[in-house]
Formats: structure tokens, sequence, C-alpha cells
């Protein structure tokens, strides 16, 4: 009987101590919510600070997806681990989303120019540095082409027909070049298909900003072989939550091409390619609309038109 | 057969939905893939060792498998407890002797195992290492060099998470991480564990 009474009053005590933890969970929650609408109605403009403030800090996130791939490189030997640590490091401190967010201030980090995937193909901590710097004044966009301005501008048509754009020193990027520069190689084109976004400035497809686009855009059915550029060496392969699947390829000279948004990459690491060799399949990963190859061109640094050679 | 008590917290539904929206559908499947496969280590080797689930919570800070292990030796425990990374490990050599066609998955399984074999209570490598002293030199010293192993550890985890999320300039849902760590530093130091 006394033990009975005895667990009774246990199990009371213990619902009492329940009924209160739940209490002031209540309380707190409550509490929070009246704060913060009290801080919307008496003070609209801290709170949109604070809001802003804090969607910049959430959208700062590592890219999770790269470091996992990344890691899973490493281990199965198909990445350095010294470059390996470096990625993640970089997929950790630098992540590729959410860099506008942060503040509006900072100029755009640009969708094709994702540190870590290139970094490694030329080697220096110039590429990590110029990344974490602001980028230069870039933000007026294209200039409409009439009437040319100065002897410095360049035409940038290109053969899809679409509006030709005039770029001057004042609002090209520091890293891009608009020269049509000599290939002491052969080349060919990475895909057949369809030309749909140009080097250039371009109101972005998904989130409406007008960003230079470091590449060009091939679309064609998914599944379609992507082959290498040139003769080369594939210097990376991984997978990025703007890039998709993706592989670069260092060739000769200092160049080196960027295949992504693929939907599988045949080709390892560090395997030395031949023109025309598949690389990868077409597809729709990451930040995509569609089946399409995102295709780029650098030289040290620099980044190309590679619609110059899209006809090789 | 007996049942099994599945319970989750509030805390969980909201940590998986902030996890999805903020990284994406593809990480969260790879992180549950990754810890499916770690639980069922656990689950193999506490089979094996005819020890019995009694439940299985799930909480922010992951998931736990409740036992009726008092029957088990330290050795059968430890192996129990270290069956979870073990596991991981297995799973990140399969997929990466089959050619790595899911490097990601491989990665999660890995990171999965190291994060899991930190010398962190309640995480296996705190468990494991309160064992191992326990076994060698008693369950009071165990549980005493356990304390204190499990309490500079969160500390030190804690502070680098606000490293991270201070050079990232955000990373915020690392923010309950670092509070969860400082919060089981803190009971270990008071002595809650």
């Amino acid at each position: 009987m006394s033990l009975a009474r005895t667990t009774v009053r246990k199990y009371a005590k213990r619902a009492r101590k329940r009924r209160r933890r739940q209490f002031w969970q209540f309380m707190i929650c409550g509490a929070a919510f009246v704060s913060l609408v009290a801080a919307k109605v008496y003070g609209p403009e801290h709170a949109a600070t604070l809001r802003r403030v804090l969607s910049g800090a959430m959208d700062r996130n590592m890219d999770l997806q790269e470091v996992f791939s990344t890691v899973g490189r490493t281990f199965a030997g198909e990445n350095d681990p010294a470059r390996g640590l470096r990625e993640v490091w970089q997929a950790v401190l630098l992540p590729p989303d959410g860099a506008e967010t942060l503040s509006e201030t900072v100029p755009e980090v640009p969708e094709t120019l994702t540190p870590h995937e290139w970094s490694d193909s030329f080697g220096n901590s110039t590429a990590f540095a110029s990344l974490s710097e602001p980028w230069p004044e870039t933000s007026g966009a294209a200039v409409i082409p009439d009437p040319p301005s100065d002897g410095s501008a360049f035409d940038n048509t290109h053969p899809a027909g679409q509006a030709s754009v005039l770029y001057t020193g004042q609002n090209l990027p520091e890293n891009v070049g608009l020269e049509q520069v000599l290939l002491n190689f052969d080349y060919q084109c990475p895909v057949q298909g369809t030309l749909t976004s140009g080097f250039g400035y371009r109101k972005h497809p998904i989130d409406g900003a007008e960003r230079f686009h470091y590449g060009v855009d091939i679309a064609a059915e998914t599944g379609t072989a992507i082959v290498s550029f040139a003769d080369g060496v594939v210097t990376a392969t991984g997978e990025s939550t703007s890039f998709g699947k993706y592989c670069t390829v260092e060739h000769s000279g200092g160049f080196t091409t960027l295949y992504a948004h693929c939907s599988r990459i045949t080709a390892a690491s560090g395997a030395a390619v031949r023109m025309g060799d598949k690389l990868a399949e077409v597809g729709a990963t990451g930040q995509a609309t569609g089946p399409h190859l995102h295709f780029a061109l650098q030289r040290e640094g620099i980044y190309l038109n590679p619609v110059y050679y899209l006809a090789g | 057969m007996a049942r099994v008590r599945v319970n989750a917290s509030a805390g969980f539904y909201v940590l998986l939905v902030w996890f999805a929206a903020v990284n994406g559908p593809r990480p969260l499947l790879t992180v549950l893939a990754a810890a499916l496969v770690h639980e069922c280590g656990h689950l193999a080797a506490l089979r094996s060792c005819d020890a019995r689930v009694t439940a299985v919570r799930f909480g922010v800070c992951g998931a736990v498998l409740e036992s009726d292990c008092v029957h088990l030796s330290y050795g059968q425990e430890l192996f129990c407890v270290l069956a979870g990374p073990g596991a991981n490990l297995f799973a990140a050599a399969l997929v990466t002797a089959a050619g790595n066609p899911w490097p990601a998955f491989t990665g999660a399984n890995l990171i999965l195992c190291a994060f899991n074999l930190l010398p962190v209570r309640p995480l296996d490598g705190g468990r494991g290492l309160e064992l191992l002293l326990s076994w060698a030199a008693g369950p009071a010293a165990g549980e005493y060099a356990a304390r204190w192993v499990s309490a500079a550890g969160a500390l030190v985890l804690a502070s680098g998470l606000v490293y991270v999320m201070r050079q990232s300039g955000g990373s915020l849902w690392l923010l309950p991480a670092a509070a969860g760590l400082l919060a089981v530093s803190f009971r270990e130091c008071v002595g809650r564990a």
C-alpha cells in the first residue's frame, strides 16, 4: 500500500515538473512572439535591418554537398589530400551561395567563378585573394551600343544573333579579356547543341539579377556526350550547388576549360585526355533551368569568350 | 517480440525542415542515408550481442538508440558503440571499392564517422572512451576522465564552430550545434552527465 502511494506521488511530481516546463516554454515562446511583433510595429526600420542581417547570415551557408563530395573523392584517392583540405576549407568559409545577400555593397561572386574549382587550375594564391576581395564596380552592366562612346569599346556580338553589347574598361570585370586569343593547338566544340546564352552581362535566368556570364551555355539533350575541347589533363571533377557536376581540363599554354551542369562525369581527375575524348554528359545539375553545358575558357586567370572557338 | 518505442522531438522536425530549406534536399538525403547506415551498424551489433533495442529517440542532436545492455560486458558494449562509426567507414570503403559513384555519400559517411568518434558524450567517441577507461581503470576513474575530456572537447568544438561562423560571416545553422555543445560542456562540468 505504501509502495503504491510512493509510486503515485512520484508520478504526480513528474507530471507537475512537466507542466511547469511546458508553462515556461510557452511563456518564452509567447514573449519572443510579442517582442517581434512590437519591434515590427514600433521600429519597422530596425526590424527590417535585423531581418536583412539575419537572412544574410543564414544564406551564408557552407556548400555541404561540395564538402561531402570533396571528402569522398579525397578518400578514394581522386584528389590530392592537401588540395582536398583546401577545397573543404573553401566550401566551408567561402560558399558560393548567399554572397550577394550578405551585404548589398559587396559585388557578387559570379556564378562561374566558384573559387575552389578554379584555384587549382591556376595554382596560385592570387586566385584565392581576388575572390575574397570585392569586385570592381561592374554592376552598371552592359552599355547599350548606340553610339560607340570611345575607341576602347569592344563588339561582343556572338553568332547566335543575340543583341550586340559594348563593354568599356569601366564596366568590364577585371578578370575578363574580350580579345580573340590565337590558340596554338587544335580544338573543337565540346558538344553539339544550340547556343542559348553568350559571354557577357545577362539577366540571370534563375534570380533575374544582372550578372556577368563567364562562359557560354549550349543547350542539348540530357545524356549528350561532352568531349574535351583540346588535348589536356583533367584537373578537377566534382559537384557543387551552383555548377552541379563539373570538370575542368588544363590545356597547353596556360588555358583551362570548364564543363558544368553535367548529368554524369565520365573522365577521372588526373587523366590525360585528347581532343574529342568524352568527359561527361549533358545535364541540368546545379543551378540550371534545363539541360545544357556551361562552357568557360580561361587563360592564366583571365576569362576569354569561348564563342570564337566553338566553330573549330 | 517486444515493442520498440520511437519518439521524435519537435526540435528534430524543425531541424530537419530547416536543414532541407537551407541546404536543399540532396544534402539532406545524403546525410539521412549515412545516418541510416550508422544506426544499422549499432542495431546489427546489439542484435549480435543479444541486446534488445527498447527505444529510438530522434532529437536535435541526432538519433539515440536505447537498449537493455546491462548484461553486456565492457568489450561487448564497446563493440556496439563503435559499430556505428565502423558501419560508416565500411560503407565508405565499399562505395570507393565500387569505383566511387557517389562521392558525396562516401564523404558524408566519413564525416559522420569522424564526428561520432569525437570524445564528447553522448557521441560514440565519448561513450567509447568512458567504457575503455572504465574497463581499464574502473568505473569511477572512467567516469571522471570521460567527464573532463568531454567537457573540454565540447568547449573546443563549440569554439571551432563559432570561429567558422565568424569567418564565413554567417552559417547560422551552426548556432544550435554550438549552443548544444556549450550545454554539454556545462552539464559535464557541473556533473550531470
